[in-house]
């Protein structure tokens, strides 16, 4: 790799920001001059048009531009390259975001500024009053409580581990991430006051310091992962994120971080990604919430996060099946199962098959095929289980905000299952 | 207009899984008694011949007159049927619904004259056409206990709670002082109860069990690369299967 000379480069970035800085907070201003070295690395890898600012008596904002060399693209306003991210007022002349806003079929009463606001990740603006936590905070809490109520309704009988990864599978970062970039959300290669507003703005080289979740930082997290502890599962209810996943600190990425600046990307990078794009999903949520209303907001939820397809019966992992049913048919008074051979061909032969079917009495619970009697029989037991676990009351559920409707209809109670088979 | 259904449709998934065990009863039947004197399928007559089979029950008119009961719909219809699949785990058996369930509360009434709701296991003398039909409130006289043979072994010795605590004790005493002798085979046919139920009382000395852990490394130190290779694909292909990847 060639080295990097820095100082041969338009200095364009570095003269604009040792200027005077907007944000309010001095210690914003010391994290983002700490920033700018790296930040000015990844700038001359940029598409972005380089903007133009105009010429001021004082050359403090003089940004080192050739005019003549890069004609500018758009007017922008005094001091653009200076702040974080994009003044609120130029929302308005972006096409992105009026592209985006009419693709997603937003209300009306959703601003071109709010929706800028929602493409700033906090990794590039500290300023919370410029960036998307508050709102992807709320968004978050939306996203989470209608996917877990829905989940919950519709499979009740779900053990907590499958429900953590189906909820992780709808509502997950990999899952809005994918969300937002199916909207058509890209991504400026660095942030700064004169990139289009439409374009989605983080850092690659800071995390940012955005709680957008619940969740606490247990004691014993270094222990956890360095020597794989045990964790059950109350202790993930209680201490760890909404995705039953242990709530991790920054500074174990120290090395990766390092590495960020000489590679085109790492995993981190990676991992920083594809947080702003899930962080900038559950944002838009929220500003729908906070300018349209719940109604708005849940609909934009099943719309866009429900309506996704997620295979739960692929979620399951058994470690003992035949027995995991017989202790919950001892348990619910059925009839002990019992594994019977429906058919089977060419049990001489290199490649037999057998089906297997499990009965408890004369109903048969789960049938599977395989090579051989143990694995068709293990098979047919893990069937019964899924069967048994995935019961639904139907598709139409009712979930409780639907109550929050004005005529709703009076509840009837959802059904509760006693919980998941001990013992296994 | 004759439309005809190749794939399957969710709706009518539940018939597909109901239709599967005649298949395999007609499988079962003729696997089991094969004459001696079968003829081959030699020449090219006789494969045709084998081979010309009529169409599934699906296709025909069921309501026409015995004379064009065998040929082709004329009226717009579905005719569904499709190749035979796994049975979908999100088609909840009938035991497993919960009692407030509605489709329990619809079924009960047939689940009290039929065999079972579940399936609905044709009787051997009936029609292979008529079988496909799900009639789910006739009543069937034969349950999938004559049906299908189990693969289990029945279990050697029944939990009949009949050991004392004096029992146990005396099991714990026999199996410490001479572990060869009163192996867990023995202690069980001896104190009729299962093998399990043994090894839940009581414990090897710790002499004893370094012992037999000795003999098994000396036996797996004594195979190839061959059989060490197939009991790790084994037990590789075992957790696959318990992760549903197989």
């Amino acid at each position: 790799m060639k080295r990097l000379r820095i100082d041969r480069w338009t200095g364009q970035l570095l003269l604009a920001r040792s200027g005077p800085s907007p944000a309010s907070t001095p210690r914003a201003a010391a994290l983002r001059s700490a920033a700018v070295p790296r930040c000015t690395a990844v700038r001359s890898q940029s598409t972005i048009a380089v903007p133009q600012i105009p010429k001021e008596d004082d050359d403090h904002h003089y940004d080192g531009t050739d005019h003549t060399r890069f004609p500018p693209l758009e007017q922008l306003p005094p001091r653009a390259t200076s702040l974080p991210s994009p003044p609120p007022e130029r929302a308005l002349q972006s096409a992105k975001l009026a592209a985006l806003h009419a693709r997603l079929s937003l209300p009306e009463r959703l601003p071109l500024q709010t929706l800028a606001r929602t493409l700033v990740d906090a990794s590039a603006d500290e300023n919370p009053q410029f960036s998307n936590t508050n709102l992807a905070f709320v968004g978050q809490s939306l996203i989470n409580y209608h996917v877990a109520e829905w989940i919950m309704c519709r499979y009740p009988r779900l053990p907590m581990s499958i429900m953590y990864a189906a909820m992780k599978g709808y509502a997950g970062p990999t899952s809005l991430h994918q969300v937002a970039r199916s909207w058509g959300v890209e991504h400026a290669a660095v942030p700064g006051g004169e990139v289009d507003p439409g374009l989605l703005q983080f850092s690659m080289h800071k995390p940012g310091d955005a709680v957008i979740g619940f969740g606490y930082r247990r004691a014993e997290a270094d222990g956890l992962k360095k020597h794989k502890w045990r964790h059950g599962m109350s202790s993930r209810v209680v201490f760890d994120d909404d995705f039953g996943e242990v709530v991790d600190t920054e500074d174990a990425k120290d090395e990766l971080r390092l590495r960020a600046d000489a590679e085109y990307g790492n995993e981190y990078t990676r991992s920083l990604a594809e947080k702003a794009y899930a962080t900038c999903a559950r944002a838009v949520t929220g500003a729908i919430y906070a300018h349209a209303g719940r109604e708005r907001a849940k609909a934009f939820v099943e719309a866009h996060v429900l309506s996704r397809t997620l295979d739960l019966s692929k979620l399951f992992v058994f470690k003992k099946p035949t027995r995991e049913l017989s202790l919950l048919c001892a348990r619910e008074d059925f009839e002990p199962p019992v594994a019977r051979l429906l058919s089977e061909t060419g049990r001489l032969s290199r490649t037999p098959v057998y089906v297997v079917g499990i009965f408890s009495g004369k109903d048969k619970l789960g049938e599977a095929a395989g090579s051989s009697l143990e694995y068709a029989r293990t098979g047919a037991a893990m069937n019964a289980l899924k069967s048994w676990y995935l019961y639904s009351p139907g598709e139409g559920v009712r979930v409780p905000s639907d109550m929050l409707a004005e005529d709703a209809a009076p509840w009837e109670p959802a059904y509760i299952d006693m919980g998941e088979i001990i013992g296994h | 207009m004759e439309t005809i259904v190749t794939r399957p449709v969710v709706s009518c998934c539940r018939q597909a899984v109901l239709s599967a065990p005649t298949s395999s009863r007609l499988v079962l039947s003729s696997s089991t008694a094969v004459p001696s004197g079968i003829r081959q399928k030699s020449t090219a007559a006789r494969t045709r011949k084998a081979l010309n089979i009529p169409p599934h029950g699906s296709f025909l008119n069921p309501n026409s007159s015995a004379a064009d009961r065998n040929a082709r719909p004329t009226t717009g219809q579905i005719i569904y049927n499709p190749p035979s699949s796994a049975a979908s785990v999100f088609h909840t058996p009938f035991k497993f619904l919960p009692k407030q369930d509605p489709r329990r509360r619809a079924n009960l009434a047939s689940e009290l004259f039929a065999a079972s709701t579940t399936i609905n296991y044709p009787s051997p003398t009936n029609n292979p056409t008529q079988a496909t039909q799900p009639d789910s409130t006739s009543p069937s006289s034969q349950s999938p206990t004559d049906l299908f043979p189990s693969i289990e072994g029945e279990p050697r010795y029944r939990a009949r709670h009949h050991l004392t605590k004096a029992d146990i004790e005396e099991m714990r005493r026999l199996r410490a002082a001479d572990p060869v002798a009163n192996s867990v085979q023995n202690l069980s046919l001896r104190f009729r109860c299962s093998k399990l139920f043994v090894l839940m009382c009581c414990q090897a000395p710790s002499g004893h069990r370094e012992k037999v852990q000795a003999e098994l490394e000396a036996t797996k130190a004594r195979w190839g690369p061959r059989r060490a290779a197939a009991r790790d694909e084994r037990r590789a292909r075992m957790g696959m299967l318990f992760r549903g990847e197989l």
